[in-house]
């Protein structure tokens, strides 16, 4: 039984940590919102029945109970199966995502029944780890499809179709930035391009700095946070696809919401930032490994993680939504070239270093990190020159030509 | 051993005459029989297909195998047409895991990936733009339904023979020259390096097809922006004068 239990552990740990960590980022994000607006934030919550407020940590709990206990009411014209599936759909596939993701190293623990030092995936050895990331992310658009459509809401159905044209578009980029990272790993096992990494010192971030902002932007519009979070912008739409919910079924949206998040989070560390390395760590092979080395990697792949979502959660109060408009053109004439032009060389150099049999990274790091560079720059000002962001949110008048009003035409229909 | 074919011809009838009465054709009496007959044959194909040998892969095959053809059945019998696109997803999610069962990762996250991530929400985006409550009533209608439903049960009666047949006679995994053979499995789909493996077979040995097939969607892509520049031609509106 051994085989089986491991995995149901690290899957039973995985929910819990996750839908946690799920519950006290609310609360961070709420105290950065604050932070940022120049309030206090939620501070009160502290132990129930007692004066002790402990900075607002009860908060989470708070709002979980409130959710809980909130009727979760169905209005009487949606579609009733297929509103109930929606928020089940979003946030299963969320949690899925998971399943490939490491979580640190390994642990060198012995238990009987297993084969050597416990992996920290709940699915490790899956060799198509980030395209399953990939379909994984593409089944949780039906979650946001579903319920803007099954919501038989105007407001709800164009949040839909928003998110759908939105994800479809920027699934390509993301692509983009993938493939530069797989190409110059050879791998696409998360846990390769973690090690391939820490052994050559030289995170992606340096050699591909192009592919890295390529792949930010697309999970930023992929996790549809701001500025991408057109399918919910509450000026517009209410509340977008989840305009008709409440309860628990709300809750489930919000979760998986901040699940991507954390998805893309882990992905920007893993891809672009070394996972669990840092420099002046050991690297020993995954069977011979301390568990204060198996402890470290753990506790520095979640810092940067951390970083990442603070990242996120500070450009959510510092950058205006954008235009629909402009977050197309953004998606098919910026980034998709970006990411071409990224993937092109990163091709390039690989090709060169088979070429030279060149193996080891670390004493040869200063072509891949100049051309990566160089190219980065070089593609930044072509860009910026040729398709520049159009941040003016004001109508264009000249595509925006109000017919002339003629007192007769009126009459006449 | 001489029952098989008559078992899997019945079986094949009771699917088409219950695929016929399930499907759309205006009048909704005898669905439920219907689903009782489809239900029945699936039932006779199911005691047909060889066992696995293990309690555990034979339910995770079953279940896997139940879900992606009753979904498929669901698929073509729903009114709705969103309903039958979303049943059409489960129905991929399935087949996805029989390959991912019989260790083919690669197949099995590209269904994912290509059908149900970009193909079918392209459908849905279509059909909710289309608003379906709205479509007139021979939309919603099966067109050739006795027909399409004979061709449905006769594809899968076939397929369920030739596989029963296959597995007859010596061990699949004893014949030498059996892609199911253990040196084939170990080297292939099941090795470590699956996904380089593939990526070498793929851009050696079929690289022409890799490439016709590349060619073929950009034709498509180049055919679809020839049709949308051709309507979107201006027809002489902005020379309309303002007045």
């Amino acid at each position: 039984m051994a085989p089986l239990i491991v995995p149901l552990v690290k899957i039973g740990l995985l929910v819990f940590a996750l839908l946690t960590a799920a519950a006290y980022l609310v609360l961070l994000e709420r105290w950065i919102a604050a932070w940022v607006q120049d309030r206090k934030g939620p501070n009160r919550v502290g132990i129930p029945l007692t004066s002790i407020k402990l900075f607002g940590l009860g908060q989470p709990l708070a709002d979980g109970l409130k959710f809980i206990f909130k009727e979760e009411y169905t209005p009487a014209h949606v579609d009733k199966a297929l509103y109930t599936l929606a928020p089940i759909t979003i946030l299963a596939a969320a949690l899925a995502i998971f399943a490939v993701i490491p979580i640190g190293s390994v642990l060198p623990l012995d238990l009987p029944g297993t084969d050597g030092p416990i992996k920290l995936v709940v699915a490790p050895g899956v060799d198509v780890g980030m395209i399953y990331v990939f379909a994984l992310s593409s089944i949780a658009v039906y979650g946001v499809i579903l319920g803007g459509w099954a919501s038989n809401n105007k407001y709800s159905f164009l949040g839909g179709l928003r998110s759908s044209a939105q994800l479809i578009a920027y699934e390509i980029p993301l692509g983009l930035g993938i493939l530069g990272v797989v190409i110059s790993t050879g791998s696409l096992r998360l846990e390769n391009i973690i090690f391939e990494q820490a052994q050559s010192g030289v995170w992606n971030s340096f050699t591909q700095p192009l592919g890295l902002v390529v792949f930010v932007v697309a999970s930023f519009a992929e996790a549809a946070r701001l500025p991408f979070d057109l399918p919910e912008c509450e000026q517009e739409l209410i509340g977008g696809y989840h305009t008709e919910y409440s309860g628990m079924r709300l809750l489930l949206f919000l979760i998986a919401e901040f699940l991507h998040m954390v998805v893309a989070a882990f992905l920007i560390v893993i891809l672009f930032f070394g996972g669990w390395h840092f420099w002046g760590m050991p690297v020993p092979a995954d069977d011979i490994i301390s568990w204060s080395v198996a402890g470290l990697r753990i506790l520095v792949l979640i810092a940067k993680v951390l970083a990442v979502i603070l990242f996120f959660m500070l450009i959510r109060w510092s950058w205006p939504r954008f235009r629909f408009d402009q977050l197309m053109n953004l998606a098919w004439k910026v980034m998709l070239p970006l990411g071409l032009v990224n993937l092109m060389a990163v091709a390039a150099v690989v090709e060169y270093q088979h070429a030279r049999e060149i193996e080891d990274l670390s004493t040869n790091a200063w072509l891949p990190v100049g051309i990566g560079w160089g190219v980065a720059i070089v593609a930044w000002i072509v860009a910026a020159l040729f398709a520049p962001l159009h941040t003016d949110n004001r109508p264009r008048l000249d595509v925006l030509q109000p017919p002339a009003f003629e007192p007769n035409s009126l009459r006449s229909k | 051993m001489n029952d098989v074919p008559i078992v899997i011809g019945s079986a094949t009838l009771l699917l088409a005459a219950g695929m016929w009465l399930m499907l759309p054709r205006g009048a909704a009496a005898g669905r439920s029989f219907g689903t009782l007959l489809v239900a029945i044959s699936l039932g006779l194909f199911a005691s047909q297909v060889p066992r696995l040998g293990n309690w555990v892969n034979d339910s995770v095959f079953l279940i896997l195998a139940a879900v992606a053809v009753l979904s498929a059945v669901a698929t073509v019998t729903f009114r709705n047409p969103v309903y039958s696109a979303i049943w059409f997803g489960l129905s991929l999610l399935g087949t996805a895991g029989l390959f991912l069962f019989q260790g083919a990762q690669f197949l099995g996250v590209a269904t994912i990936v290509v059908y149900a991530g970009a193909i079918l929400v392209t459908f849905l985006f279509v059909l909710m733009l289309a608003q379906p409550e709205g479509q007139a009533f021979y939309d919603r209608l099966s067109w050739g339904a006795r027909l399409s439903a004979l061709t449905g049960a006769l594809v899968v009666g076939v397929l369920t023979l030739t596989v029963v047949s296959v597995f007859q006679g010596p061990a699949v995994e004893d014949r030498p020259q059996s892609p199911f053979s253990k040196v084939a499995l170990d080297d292939g789909i099941l090795a470590d390096q699956h996904m380089a493996n593939l990526g070498a077979q793929l851009f050696s040995k079929n690289l022409v097809a890799v490439e016709v097939a590349g060619t073929l969607l950009l034709v498509a892509l180049v055919g679809t922006v020839a049709i949308v520049a051709q309507i979107h031609k201006p027809a002489g509106g902005r020379e309309r004068s303002h007045g």
